[in-house]
């Protein structure tokens, strides 16, 4: 029997929805075959990965609190992948908007009053918006690839990082460890839902996709960055600038990556730390990817990628098994999701020994 | 400056410049049929793990090498099947493969870490290989020797073979060497698994060469340095040798900034650890500026061919 692929008069919008949902299944098929294989306890790791975080209520305000930047960052990530341009740096702006934030409250640390965290937030996005400006400045005026540029700053922030937590910003009365004074009351993120740690930044993370989602799908805004993606020629054609668009593009992927960070700093951390990176940024590309860089898709793939997190932390301590095999059955997902994207633009179609005959002929 | 720490300096610098030439050299015969691979520090990281776990079972680093180059082509042919056989999107596609093979390394480096490796001396007899002056050409491992045959081995297949022509107008042209019989995807499946080989051997030169300890993430982003060197290099060979020597003396002035050198210490060590990323950027700007033909990338990078459709 065999098989041939055949081109699809328009694309899938069921295989569209279907393949993530078939590529997080069969990753934790494929990945109980394969961790068993050498020498895992795999069925145990896909338990406890996968499932555990979703059944166990106690689990779910961690789940909320991984999901919540992810989610904020990828919905960033999409809008510059749908216009084609690869912003892969979001952990450094995420870096940078966490670092301005800091910056803020290490500068009002004596203050009090209501207007702290609104001012720590918007100095994050600005953070964030200026780090990105730099790759779009760079692809815009001398057509540099943003693909490294953005990803040789993420490297950059982390030394801007360290230098600032370890000389200037160091806790005057921490005994000479590298991190921060902690952010006073009116700095911290209130807690949402009393008795669990689910902060402020969760709704935020919900309304940023839901806002991302009007605006992508109901305005001109979302129909001109869908344009210079799909076919940036007749863009060009129908007056739409690319290089306006790349600039959006950079800079609201670099805004909300900042404001990821700075609620980040100012949520789970309370204070700046060396630890402050925690690959955020690089993971929200796989969150963007499953979620179809659809806003409403993004918040379920980035709770998807917020169960790995959580599970391989519960499966570290319950069957030992090491946390990098999260990052394995992450970047297993995202084969499996690009591998199944054929299946959006093409049909698998039985070839019959009669049409064979008259393909060769 | 004495001769001594000149001699010093310039094995500091070979060094550091063989992983990232070795690197780009796989990822340049990769570019010119027309793949863009993003996953060299995946491939490089699993090249590394793999290497030091063979050499540190077996005590032959000859096997490590093998063993390493295997490991990345077969990573690499992942990426083969994904962008090539299912034409998926490869900027996606190879940022997949750099999880995987951060992840892969991680999780089986766990069972070396701080665990020692001889480095992988020079073949050449004791008294030039630590010779006072001659070590600074017979002191190498292997390694560099093998990374400056590949740069004339790698010109001459691209400029002076068929094989070279067939690749080139594989990258630059597909729909016509299709049309004249030549096997796109076929030409691309072996430039991708040659660019995985180089990838591992690069990798293998971290704890061969340079730190013989598994420490996480070794690579430390040399990978990513890599891609942008085949930039600098603007597809050439010759180019990138020079290229990948200026970035590793970037490398080395960051290291001996860090041991601590007069002038080094006026700013701070973390300037100096960022100054290879910052230095790829000015490169990056300064190659735009004198953009002109012949320094262009292949006309058909990144873009999936379909013969059939």
């Amino acid at each position: 029997m065999q098989f041939r692929l055949e081109k699809r008069q328009e694309p899938s919008r069921f295989m569209l929805y279907a393949t993530p949902v078939a590529a997080v299944v069969l990753t934790m098929v494929l990945g109980a075959i394969i961790f068993s294989l050498i020498g895992f306890d795999g069925l145990g790791a896909v338990r406890e990965i996968f499932l555990t975080p979703l059944i166990n209520p106690l689990k779910w305000q961690d789940l909320a609190v991984k999901a919540s930047p992810l989610i904020i960052i990828a919905v960033g990530l999409s809008i510059g992948y749908r216009a084609n341009v690869w912003n892969i740096g979001a952990e450094g702006q995420y870096i940078v908007g966490g670092l301005a934030g800091t910056g803020v409250a290490l500068a009002t640390w004596e203050m009090t009053g209501w207007w702290l965290l609104p001012l720590m937030i918007i100095a994050g996005i600005a953070g964030g918006m200026a780090y990105a400006a730099v790759p779009a400045l760079l692809r815009v005026k001398f057509k540099v690839n943003e693909i490294l540029t953005t990803l040789m700053l993420t490297y950059v922030s982390v030394q801007l990082l360290n230098y600032l937590v370890l000389g200037p910003w160091i806790n005057p009365t921490g005994y000479g460890q590298a991190q921060t004074r902690l952010f006073n009351a009116d700095q911290t993120l209130p807690y949402i839902i009393p008795g669990t740690i689910v902060q402020l930044g969760t709704p935020i993370a919900l309304l940023v996709a839901l806002v991302a989602w009007v605006l992508m799908s109901k305005s001109m805004f979302g129909f001109q960055i869908r344009v210079v993606g799909l076919a940036p020629h007749a863009a060009r054609y129908g007056g739409f600038s690319e290089g306006k668009t790349i600039w959006l593009a950079l800079l609201v992927g670099g805004g909300l990556a900042g404001l990821a960070g700075v609620l980040e700093v100012a949520g789970p951390f309370g204070r700046m730390v060396p630890s402050f990176p925690t690959n955020y940024g690089f993971t929200a590309i796989i969150v963007a990817f499953l979620g179809r860089l659809n806003p409403l898709g993004i918040v379920v793939a980035g709770i998807v990628l917020a169960i790995t997190f959580v599970g391989g932390q519960v499966a570290q301590t319950t069957i030992g098994l090491p946390f990098p095999a999260v990052g394995l059955f992450q970047a297993m997902m995202l084969f499996l999701l690009l591998a199944g994207d054929i299946l959006v633009r093409y049909r698998l179609r039985r070839v019959v020994p009669l049409a064979v005959a008259e393909d060769v002929a | 400056m004495s001769p001594d720490l000149l001699i010093g300096l310039i094995i500091t610098l070979v060094g550091a410049s063989t992983p990232i030439l070795l690197a780009a050299l796989g990822e340049l015969v990769a570019e010119k049929s027309g793949v863009l691979n993003l996953g060299v520090e995946g491939m490089m990281l699993v090249g590394a793990v793999i290497c030091f776990a063979v050499t540190y079972n077996t005590g032959n680093p000859w096997l490590g090498i093998v063993a390493a180059a295997l490991a990345s082509t077969a990573v690499a042919m992942i990426f083969a099947v994904l962008t090539l056989g299912l034409s998926a999107n490869q900027v996606a596609t190879g940022l997949a493969l750099t999880i995987f093979g951060t992840g892969f390394s991680a999780l089986f480096g766990r069972a070396y870490t701080g665990k020692p490796l001889a480095l992988f001396k020079s073949i050449f007899p004791d008294w030039l290989a630590t010779h006072p002056v001659l070590k600074v050409l017979f002191g190498y491992s292997p390694l560099v020797y093998f990374s400056f045959a590949m740069v004339a081995l790698v010109w001459w297949f691209l400029a002076k073979t068929r094989g070279g022509l067939i690749l080139r107008a594989v990258g630059e042209s597909d729909i016509s060497a299709h049309s004249m019989g030549y096997s796109v995807i076929g030409v691309r499946y072996g430039a991708v698994a040659f660019g995985g080989a180089m990838a591992g051997i690069a990798g293998s030169c971290f704890p061969l060469m340079l730190t013989p300890q598994w420490v996480e993430g070794l690579t430390a982003g040399r990978g990513w340095i890599a891609l942008a060197l085949v930039v600098f290099g603007a597809w050439r060979p010759i180019r990138l040798l020079g290229g990948a020597y200026l970035f590793g003396l970037v490398m080395t002035i960051e290291l001996y900034a860090k041991a601590g050198g007069g002038v080094a210490h006026v700013l701070p060590s973390q300037f100096w650890a960022a100054l290879p990323y910052l230095a790829t950027i000015l490169v990056l700007v300064l190659i735009s500026l004198r953009q002109s033909s012949n320094t262009s990338a292949p006309a058909c990078l990144g873009k999936p061919f379909l013969p059939t459709n």
